[in-house]
């Protein structure tokens, strides 16, 4: 039962994903592009303080448990700092702060939308809720989840090249000098489109559970946000997999390599 | 046009707006409905139409605005057998269409002004040029301000304003069929008087329009 279930919903997913990308075009229609600034300005501009702060504080906090328990010199800081958190925990961090609170508030209120009968409105005025509501929230937090990774990767790595300096024995301009000859372009467009799928699935999979609520009474509405963060952290977390196996070749603990 | 006050001759030779059979349904012009429950409305009309049970409205509404058809039921609207229409004929005949839901049919998390231009800016959105002239005039002629009530939202108006809301988003879409529920619920009694207006408006502007109260009691 939990696998038809969970088959349904991929498919559900699936279909909503293939409805945003077909109908790109309506976000150029009044009412669906002042949606769109308001789903970027929720999800990204309001957030930016909270989130930011948030971000970089892990971010540092985690570097300096690395370069302590590791205990690292100035070369392996600036790698940590690359792969862990300009790769890494920066696009992961910012995606799960998104969910926690874009993709809680899209199920929500979406879900509250069909159990008071507006889609049935929506339908009725023969605007479709999949152009109205789906397709600038999915645009939206794409854009916003990626503008978000950004800030934190620069507050994180920033940040963390100055507690490294403190703590390993290197001057900040060396460890920049060293971060800028290892990084790469590929690690910033790799960060940005793994951002910008996590968005994406986050969006279409909250935007799903709340347009399909388990129900038509008020309790439908708390289990279709429940649905959609669990369902978004484990898509996510697999997206993060497929990522990590495609930039460093290994899966599942060395029993699958990458041949690219 | 004739209104609810003047009788409609069953049988006139005035194309249909609606005629359905299947559903449990009552015309306050008892030579319009059959026996056997079948109404028939013809167009340019302003009638009430009583149908006592949830189910049978909903099933009613559903046939009507819904694109999946319904078998059992027949349904011919403006003219058309609605089951045998194809799924492109079935979406443009509902652009003919509009329904006033009694609580106005709003969306919550948008402001009267945000709700009444949805769907012509989804729709019609190069109309939406000097469209709030339009809407200010709309609303005064409905009996409502336009300066307090385009910045409320939903939850901020009183149910006349939302009933007035509802219907100048209707009007701005021109229907040839408009269907209005449960018009009183929420109103006191001067209120419901206001319901002519909203007949008279949508009558001056769409001579040939028809206007059908769905009510869960006819009277009053």
């Amino acid at each position: 039962m939990a696998m038809i279930r969970a088959y349904r919903d991929l498919e559900g997913c699936m279909q909503l994903l293939g409805h945003v990308l077909r109908r790109l075009a309506v976000l150029k229609l009044p009412p669906i592009a002042e949606q769109l600034t308001r789903q970027i300005y929720f999800t990204g501009a309001s957030a930016t303080a909270g989130f930011v702060t948030r971000g970089a504080f892990i971010g540092t906090l985690i570097i300096v448990y690395v370069i302590e328990v590791l205990e690292a010199d100035a070369a392996l800081a600036v790698k940590i700092l690359l792969w862990v958190v300009l790769r890494e925990i920066g696009p992961l961090l910012a995606a799960l702060l998104v969910l926690q609170r874009s993709g809680t508030a899209i199920a929500t209120e979406l879900a509250l939308m069909q159990v008071t009968g507006e889609i049935t409105s929506l339908r009725r005025m023969r605007v479709d809720p999949g152009d109205f509501l789906v397709v600038p929230r999915v645009v939206g937090m794409a854009v916003s989840t990626a503008v978000l990774t950004f800030y934190v990767q620069v507050i994180a790595v920033g940040g963390g090249m100055l507690l490294s300096a403190l703590v390993v024995n290197a001057t900040f301009d060396e460890l920049a000098d060293s971060f800028f000859l290892l990084a790469s372009p590929m690690d910033i467009v790799y960060s940005l489109l793994k951002s910008l799928l996590f968005g994406v699935s986050i969006a279409v999979i909250s935007c799903y559970h709340g347009l399909h609520p388990p129900g038509i009474s008020i309790n439908a509405i708390p289990k279709a946000a429940i649905s959609a963060v669990t369902q978004s952290i484990l898509v996510v977390m697999l997206l993060n997999v497929v990522f990590a196996y495609l930039m460093f070749g290994v899966l599942l603990f060395g029993l699958v390599t990458a041949k690219l | 046009m004739n209104t609810a006050n003047q009788p409609v001759v069953a049988g006139a030779r005035l194309p249909q707006a609606l005629e359905t059979s299947g559903v449990g349904l009552a015309c306050e012009l008892p030579a319009d409905s059959g026996s056997d429950g079948r109404i028939w409305i013809p167009t340019g009309v302003s009638l009430r139409i009583r149908i006592a049970n949830p189910a049978h409205r909903a099933r009613l509404l559903a046939a009507i605005f819904d694109i999946e058809p319904d078998p059992d039921l027949r349904l011919v609207l403006l003219g058309a057998e609605v089951n045998a229409l194809s799924v492109e004929e079935r979406t443009a005949l509902r652009a003919r269409l509009a329904f006033l839901a009694s609580a106005g049919g709003l969306l919550s998390n948008l402001d009267a002004w945000e709700n009444i231009i949805l769907p012509l800016g989804c729709h019609h959105p190069e109309r939406l040029q000097g469209i709030a002239v339009e809407v200010r005039a709309l609303i005064t002629e409905l009996g409502a301000a336009p300066e307090l009530l385009l910045a409320k939202l939903p939850e901020e108006m009183t149910p006349l304003e939302r009933k007035i809301t509802g219907f100048v988003r209707i009007l701005l879409e021109a229907p040839d069929l408009v269907l209005v529920e449960n018009f009183a619920a929420g109103l006191d009694s001067a209120e419901r008087t206001r319901l002519s207006y909203f007949a008279n408006t949508y009558h001056a502007r769409h001579p040939g329009g028809t206007f059908v109260q769905l009510e869960d009691v006819l009277g009053g």
